[in-house]
């Protein structure tokens, strides 16, 4: 792996809460205060009731592979080493339409089949910054 | 709401697709529109607007207008998008003529998309995406990494498949054989599909346009004064835009469904036509996948049957819906969606040479269908009779 040589996540004051929270290993989620509705990518806004206000929760951790893909060319040079990877698309079990992407954890793209439940596990990059990835359980 | 028939589409005009142009978009946008006016029999002094779409890319109308020494620009358009904006380009050209904001606009792309912008990422920083910070640190940014997701998703509730994907690429080439533009003209065989190397799984090297160094122009004037033009005049009858989910806006969960499918109602409304008036249509094809999905969002076929469609030869020159006439962005070239819009031209013309559809009166011609970027924009054109 070299983590570090990844493009960092390019953080805006929406989502600063939430990648602070990954890098003490925390998977959070927006719950809009005016409707309960579960929110992700973080917004200042609930999309459903028009909201300003939200607290943040811990996820479950836990969700099923809606869809995933496994890259074989070299599309940055900071996957050189470690192609081929996959990525995975992850319907998280908190709730309806709440997706999150992701690395394979613990086990090769073989293995991966629709709908394999998986949980968060974090990877440090550096003191600053973690990345949220995803292993069968 | 309607400018139905109200703008024509007067001229077309190229420059050669290559993988390294040897000039700059600016050069490559001036030779677009030069060539497109010669086909109007217009000239640089009748154009008032110039309108594009690009992702930093490109070089915008007001470096264009005064290097091509237009003498005033009344409205123009420099819009931020890739292919799912490409169509509402031209919708918005179309809107400008029929309110009198502009008489006569020039609609292009130019791009160095493989000796300068390669979207495939290499050695270029990620695009300026709003939500790239959720997928950029995975490795997760290319389109054909995006397109890849959409297509699994696709095979998972629909059970399509890596053969149905590969007669899209295999029916493209055989069109593509008979156009003299085309940058692929070699046959290639469902074998060859299948043997060509992984990109991004499910995704194959021939699932993927072709990064293209190149220009398109369109000239939109109205319809009336396109009738005093040499050639016929292609009548934009339908152009819509819009959407509303973003691939990752936490509500457009379901990847099997396009944005094509909640504007496909309005353009077809717009223009008097349905599905079953269309003879021809260039479907967005920055990969096979969005062929499939699109076939079924835009009511050619029941929602899941894309792939079977697409294999049963439908979509072939002599099929019951010819699509990608001229090779698509899969073997023809890619300049971000227009192309699409000039062979629909040549189809409704008669132009189309060895490729033509025998009779064909109506087009369908689509952007990317509202993946990555939420949104999307198509266009039914007419000939004029």
């Amino acid at each position: 792996m070299s983590l570090p040589d990844r493009p960092r996540p390019d953080l805006d004051r929406d989502s600063t809460p939430w990648w602070e929270a990954v890098r003490r290993h925390e998977l959070l989620l927006q719950r809009c205060d005016g409707c309960g509705t579960l929110r992700f990518p973080p917004r200042a806004v609930c999309g459903r009731c028009r909201s300003r206000e939200a607290g943040w929760v811990p996820a479950l951790g836990t969700g099923r592979v809606a869809s995933w893909t496994v890259s074989h060319q070299v599309f940055m040079r900071a996957f050189a080493d470690e192609v081929p990877y996959a990525v995975l698309h992850v319907r998280l079990d908190d709730g309806d339409g709440v997706f999150m992407y992701g690395n394979l954890a613990g086990t090769n793209p073989a293995e991966i089949e629709p709908d394999m439940p998986v949980e968060a596990v974090f990877a440090d990059v550096d003191h600053e910054l973690a990345l949220v990835q995803w292993r069968p359980r | 709401m309607s400018f139905r028939d109200q703008a024509a589409i007067a001229g077309v005009g190229y420059t050669p697709f290559s993988r390294n142009s040897g000039v700059s978009t600016l050069t490559l946008a001036i030779d677009a529109i030069t060539n497109a006016l010669d086909d109007a029999g217009l000239t640089v002094d009748d154009v008032d607007a110039l309108a594009t779409h690009r992702v930093g890319d490109s070089t915008p109308p007001w470096v264009v207008a005064p290097a091509l020494g237009i003498p005033e620009i009344t409205w123009y358009l420099d819009q931020f998008g890739g292919g799912s904006v490409s169509h509402a380009v031209i919708g918005q050209a179309a809107m400008a003529v029929a309110s009198g904001a502009a008489r006569t606009v020039v609609c292009y792309r130019a791009i160095n998309a493989r000796s300068e912008f390669r979207m495939g990422g290499t050695g270029r920083d990620p695009a300026p995406i709003f939500d790239a910070q959720y997928q950029a640190p995975y490795g997760h940014l290319a389109p054909p990494q995006q397109f890849a997701i959409f297509t699994r998703a696709h095979m998972i509730k629909y059970g399509t498949t890596h053969e149905q994907l590969g007669q899209v690429a295999v029916g493209q080439r055989a069109n593509a054989v008979k156009n003299p533009r085309a940058l692929k003209r070699d046959p290639i065989t469902l074998d060859d599909y299948l043997a060509s190397r992984w990109i991004a799984e499910p995704l194959r090297l021939l699932d993927c346009c072709l990064e293209t160094d190149g220009a398109c122009a369109i000239v939109i004037t109205s319809a009336g004064r396109a009738r005093d033009l040499p050639v016929r005049p292609v009548l934009i009858s339908g152009a819509v835009w819009g959407g509303g989910d973003s691939f990752f806006s936490g509500q457009g969960g379901d990847f099997t469904v396009s944005e094509a499918a909640r504007i496909a109602p309005r353009l077809y409304a717009m223009a008097g036509a349905g599905p079953e008036d269309i003879d021809v249509a260039e479907l967005y094809d920055c990969f096979t996948y969005s062929v499939i999905v699109q076939l079924e969002d835009y009511g050619f076929c029941p929602k899941g049957e894309g792939g079977p469609y697409a294999a049963s030869g439908a979509t072939r020159l002599d099929g019951a819906l010819p699509v990608n006439t001229h090779g698509g962005f899969l073997s023809e070239g890619y300049v971000h969606g227009i192309n699409h819009v000039a062979e629909a031209v040549s189809q409704l013309r008669g132009t189309a040479g060895d490729r033509q559809v025998a009779g064909a009166e109506v087009a369908l011609s689509t952007a990317q269908p509202g993946y990555v970027l939420a949104g999307t924009s198509a266009l039914i054109l007419k000939a004029d009779r």
